[in-house]
C-alpha cells in the first residue's frame, strides 16, 4: 500500500519536471526555426500568393493605369488554342492549286478567328488527308511549353543513357579514376551562363567556329550551318549543350547508387555463370533503379524550369517557359501576363513531380 | 579468339571509352583556352585554327582592364559568401532543431522546408520583384535574400541529418556539465558539424555564384549590382569588335578557375553532398 503511494507520488511529480523542461526545449526549437520561417515566408510563400494574386489582375509595373481584377482574361489570352482545317487553294476557275506535286492550302491568316482574341499558327498538321492548322492566342507561349517538354524529356533520357554508360565505366577501378572524377565536376561546377557563352562560340553559324569548320573539314555540311538561327537546330543545339553540362552530374548519382550494390551479388551471379550482360539487367539494373528514379525526377524538374540557356543563347527569338516569364515582366513590364504563366509553369511541373511519384513509385522516405 | 586477345581488346576498348568521356568533358574548356590565348587577327580568320599559331595574353589583359567584369567579380564575391555565411548560420539553427529537440509540429515543418527543394524560382519572380519594389531594396541585398530560397531548404536537410546522427550521450554530458541547450549548440555540436558545414557551404557557394534569373531580374535597372554570370551574358569587350569572342573566352576561363580549384580541393566534399538524399545506405 505504502509503495503504491510512493509509486503514484513518483508519477505524478516526474511527469510535471519533464513538461517544464519539454516546455523549454520546445520554445528553444521555435526560436531556432523562426529565422528560417520568416525567410520562406518573406521569399516563397508571400511571393508565390502575390503571383497568384497577380495573376488574376491587369497589373502591369510603372502604369498610370489602375491595376484591375479581370478574372481568367491573363489565362485566356495565354492558353485559348483551337484546331481549323485548312481549305485547299483554289485558282480561279475553282482547281486546286498544286506545285511541285503538292498541294497547297490556305495560310491561317484566313482562316483562323481574330475576335474577340487574335490566333496564331502554332503548327500546320496533315490528319487523314487533311491540313489542319494549330492555332493560339498567345503562340509563343504554346511553342515554349511544347519546346520545354521535348527539351526535357529529350535531355534526361539522353543523360541517362551517357550517364549511365560513363558511371559504369567509371565503376572499375583504374589508374586515373581520381582525375576522371574531378573531371566530371567542373562541367557542372561551371557557371551555366559561362558554358552557354563558350557553346555558342563553338557552333558559330560560320568557319569562324568549331563545329562548322570540323564538320566540312570531315565533309558534313558547308560550314555555314546556323545551329542557333536555323529553327530546326536550335532546340538540339540547346539539348547538346544541356547534356554536356548535366551527364556529369547524373554520372556521379549512378556512381554513387552502384557503389552501394553488394559485391557479393556478382560473385554470386559469377557463379552461377551470368554473363556481364544478364549481370547488368538482373543485378544491377534492379538495384540501381531507386537511384536512377530519384536522379529523374531531380533532372526533370531540373529542365522544365530551364531559364540560362535559352535566355543567353536564343532571348527573344524562341522561349522556354521561364524565359518566356521572365521577359513578358522584365521587357514588358506585364506583371499580370508573367504572374498567369508562372502559375501555370508551377502546375505542370506539379503534375510531372505527382505523376513521377505514382509511376515510379518513388516512398516519401 | 583466345582469352588473351579479349582480354587485350577489352583494355583497348575500355581506355578508348575513358578516353572518349574525357575529350568530351573537357572540350569546351580547351576551346575556350585556345580562343582566349589566340591573337585578334587569327581569331577573325576562316576556317579557324585548331592549335593556335601564335599565344597571346592580349584578351586576358583586356579583360583585367574592364571595369563592369571586374565589378561582377566584386559583386558575385559578395552575394555568394553572403548567402553561403547566412544559408550555414541559419540553416544549422534549423537543423539543431529539427534533428535533435522535441517539438509539436516537427514533421509538418521538415514538409514545407523539403517542398522548398522542389519550387522552381520562376514561381516567384514577379513576385519577389514586387516585394523588392515596395521594400526599395537595392539590387545586392535582394539578391542575397533571394537566392535562400535554394540554398537554405538543402542547407537545413543536410543539417537536420547530420545533427540527427550525432550521439545523444554528447547532449546529456553537455547538460551533466551544467551547459543550456543554445551552450551546447555553439561549443560542442557546431564544431562537430564542421565537416557538413563545409560541404553544405560549397555547395551553396556553387549554386549562389552560378544563379542567372533572378540576378538578371533584379539588377535590371541597377547595372553595378550585376554578378559574374549577368556580366558574362551582357559582355561588351574593350577592342571594338561586334563580338569580342577573345575576350569573352578570357572572362570564361578567369571566372571557372576558382571554381575548378574548389573542385579539386573539396572533390569528396561535393560528390557526397550531391548525392546525399540520392542515394540511400
Amino acid at each position: 500500500m505504502a509503495q503504491t503511494q510512493r509509486q503514484t507520488a513518483l508519477t505524478t511529480t516526474k511527469p510535471r519536471a519533464m513538461s517544464e523542461l519539454a516546455r523549454r526545449e520546445e520554445r528553444t526549437a521555435l526560436w531556432l526555426l523562426l529565422p528560417s520561417f520568416v525567410i520562406i515566408l518573406l521569399i516563397a510563400i508571400y511571393p508565390l500568393g502575390q503571383v497568384f494574386y497577380s495573376s488574376f489582375t491587369s497589373a502591369r509595373f510603372a502604369s498610370s493605369e489602375p491595376t484591375r481584377f479581370i478574372g481568367f482574361e491573363n489565362y485566356r489570352n495565354l492558353l485559348s488554342m483551337t484546331i481549323r482545317q485548312l481549305p485547299p487553294k483554289l485558282d480561279e476557275q475553282g482547281n486546286p492549286v498544286i506545285t511541285d506535286g503538292e498541294r497547297q492550302y490556305e495560310t491561317w491568316v484566313r482562316i483562323l478567328p481574330r475576335q474577340p482574341r487574335r490566333y496564331s499558327s502554332v503548327n500546320e498538321f496533315n490528319f487523314f488527308g487533311r491540313r489542319y492548322v494549330l492555332g493560339a492566342t498567345n503562340a509563343e507561349f504554346i511553342t515554349a511549353i511544347w519546346d520545354t517538354v521535348v527539351f526535357s524529356v529529350v535531355s534526361v533520357v539522353l543523360e541517362t543513357i551517357f550517364g549511365l554508360i560513363i558511371a559504369l565505366t567509371l565503376a572499375t577501378k583504374f589508374i586515373g579514376r581520381g582525375v576522371m572524377r574531378a573531371a566530371m565536376l567542373v562541367p557542372w561546377a561551371i557557371i551555366t551562363v559561362v558554358s552557354a557563352r563558350i557553346w555558342e562560340w563553338i557552333l558559330a553559324p560560320t568557319r569562324l567556329g568549331f563545329m562548322n569548320t570540323f564538320l566540312s573539314d570531315i565533309g558534313i555540311g558547308d560550314g555555314n550551318i546556323g545551329f542557333f538561327t536555323n529553327s530546326s537546330l536550335q532546340l538540339p543545339s540547346m539539348i547538346t549543350m544541356d547534356v554536356w553540362k548535366t551527364t556529369p552530374f547524373m554520372a556521379l548519382l549512378l556512381l554513387a547508387g552502384l557503389a552501394t550494390i553488394p559485391k557479393e551479388l556478382y560473385e554470386a551471379a559469377e557463379v552461377d555463370g551470368a554473363s556481364k550482360i544478364r549481370q547488368f539487367f538482373s543485378v544491377t539494373l534492379p538495384l540501381l533503379a531507386p537511384t536512377l528514379a530519384v536522379a529523374l525526377i531531380f533532372r526533370t524538374l531540373d529542365a522544365l524550369r530551364v531559364f540560362d540557356v535559352f535566355q543567353v543563347v536564343l532571348g527573344s527569338q524562341r522561349y522556354s517557359m521561364a524565359s518566356f516569364a521572365q521577359d513578358m515582366l522584365i521587357a514588358n513590364r506585364d506583371v499580370g501576363l508573367s504572374s498567369a504563366a508562372s502559375v501555370v509553369i508551377f502546375v505542370l511541373i506539379f503534375a510531372f513531380a505527382i505523376f513521377y511519384i505514382r509511376v515510379l513509385g518513388v516512398d516519401s522516405e | 579468339m583466345n582469352k588473351k586477345t579479349r582480354l587485350v581488346l577489352g583494355q583497348v576498348f575500355f581506355w578508348l571509352l575513358i578516353t572518349l568521356i574525357f575529350i568530351y568533358l573537357m572540350f569546351p574548356f580547351y576551346w575556350a583556352t585556345v580562343s582566349a590565348l589566340k591573337t585578334e587577327q587569327e581569331l577573325i580568320q576562316t576556317p579557324t585554327s585548331y592549335f593556335p599559331k601564335e599565344l597571346s595574353l592580349q584578351n586576358f589583359a583586356a579583360v583585367f582592364r574592364n571595369d563592369s567584369f571586374l565589378r561582377g567579380l566584386l559583386n558575385s564575391t559578395i552575394v555568394a559568401l553572403s548567402v553561403t555565411v547566412l544559408s550555414l548560420l541559419i540553416g544549422s539553427f534549423a537543423g539543431y532543431a529539427l534533428g535533435k529537440m522535441r517539438f509539436r509540429g516537427k514533421s509538418p515543418s521538415m514538409y514545407l522546408i523539403l517542398a522548398m527543394t522542389m519550387f522552381p524560382q520562376i514561381a516567384v519572380l514577379a513576385g519577389l520583384y514586387a516585394v523588392i519594389r515596395t521594400l526599395n531594396l537595392p539590387a545586392i541585398p535582394s539578391m542575397i535574400l533571394s537566392y535562400m530560397i535554394f540554398t537554405l531548404p538543402f542547407t537545413v536537410w543536410v543539417l537536420t541529418a547530420f545533427f540527427k546522427g550525432l550521439p545523444v550521450s554528447l547532449l546529456q554530458a553537455a547538460q551533466v556539465d551544467g551547459a543550456d541547450m543554445m551552450q551546447t549548440f555553439w561549443q560542442i555540436l557546431l564544431p562537430l558539424t564542421a565537416p557538413a558545414l563545409v560541404t553544405t557551404g560549397l555547395l551553396a557557394f556553387i549554386q549562389a555564384w552560378n544563379e542567372y534569373l533572378f540576378a538578371l531580374t533584379f539588377t535590371s535597372i541597377e547595372p553595378t549590382a550585376r554578378t559574374v554570370p549577368v556580366a558574362m551574358a551582357l559582355f561588351s569587350g574593350e577592342i571594338a569588335r561586334q563580338e569580342p569572342v577573345g575576350e569573352i573566352m578570357a572572362a570564361a576561363i578567369v571566372v571557372t578557375i576558382p571554381l575548378v580549384v574548389l573542385v579539386l580541393i573539396f572533390q569528396n566534399r561535393i560528390v557526397d553532398g550531391l548525392t546525399a538524399g540520392a542515394v540511400k545506405g
